[in-house]
């Protein structure tokens, strides 16, 4: 679907990003760059957005490097996501 | 009176299926699109429950029992109804005179159904907003070409076409009740189809955004 996109969906890409760079033998973490690029938010409301993500537990910072890796409940809110989203599309509406 | 018990019945049940499920869905991901379908299923259910009550009622409150039960599934579409509505002007934002042009449906509706009968009124409301309903998730269904947006939008006009043929009802009383209703449960089984396969046994709460 295309058009506008909901806070919701926002979040997703940002933990979706996350979770490809989180897995075995690419467990480096995505950049705030890489966040950006995918979110296609500005700056200031990325930071906004992963403080929440952090303080919700859905996202994880990594000591020493600012790189962020998708947590256990992150992933299952990745997968609550993707399961409603095909509900919400089934009445035409977003999640 | 038992064919009815039994239609409204099976609808009571899909809608409380259907409205348990969205709301597993707001609980899971917080979004506002899943509140207001919960809120709209939670209000069908209740006219499911209000109607079917109606069949056991005293001629003095049968009437006003179901017209409590069709005013509160109209209010559950207009749940529905805003979620669209809210959707369409976050993507396309009309000028003040075409907005306009929108309440014209609603605006006409008191010139075009009974006065006398609030049933009728109440049904003429449930019809108009079922159409923009059916019409927008057909819209979505042209974007997306999925299957269940199909299967749910033909639903929702399939409970519009049961709306206009109760409304009939009027004229010739008590002709088109039962297949009316069959109509309406038609319509909710047609909506239940492509939900039940994403999935009944996921219901579990993960606290988040």
């Amino acid at each position: 679907m295309t058009g506008y996109r909901t806070h919701i969906s926002i979040i997703a890409d940002i933990l979706d990003t996350a979770r490809e760079y989180s897995y075995e033998g690419h467990d480096r973490g995505a950049t705030v760059t890489h966040l950006i690029r995918r979110a296609n938010v500005p700056h200031g409301r990325l930071s906004s957005l992963v403080s929440e993500l952090k303080a919700s537990g859905l996202l994880q910072e990594l000591p020493e490097e600012s790189k962020y890796r998708i947590s256990e409940k992150g992933m299952e809110f990745l997968k609550s996501y993707q399961q409603f989203k095909g509900f919400a599309e089934g009445f035409g509406l977003r999640v | 009176m038992e064919i009815e018990l039994a239609t409204n019945l099976a609808g009571l049940a899909i809608s409380i299926i259907i409205g348990r499920f969205a709301y597993a869905g707001y609980a899971a991901v917080g979004s506002p699109n899943l509140l207001r379908l919960t809120l709209a299923f939670i209000s069908i259910s209740a006219g499911f429950v209000l109607i079917a009550t109606a069949l056991f009622a005293g001629p003095a409150f049968s009437g006003a029992m179901n017209t409590s039960g069709l005013a509160a599934q109209a209010v559950g579409y207009f749940f529905i109804a805003m979620s669209h509505g809210l959707k369409s002007s976050s993507d396309f934002v009309p000028s003040r005179h075409v907005a306009a042009l929108l309440l014209v449906p609603l605006t006409t509706a008191p010139f075009i159904i009974p006065g006398n009968s609030i049933e009728h009124l109440v049904r003429s409301i449930s019809f108009i907003l079922l159409v923009y309903v059916s019409i927008e998730t057909m819209a979505s269904y042209m974007q997306t070409r999925k299957n269940s947006t199909l299967m749910i939008g033909s639903g929702l006009g399939t409970l519009a076409a049961a709306e206009i043929v109760a409304w009939y009802g009027f004229i010739f009383p008590g002709t088109f009740a039962i297949p009316a209703l069959a109509a309406k449960v038609a319509g909710f089984g047609l909506m239940f189809v492509p939900f039940s396969r994403l999935g009944l046994g996921r219901m579990e709460k993960v606290d988040g955004v």
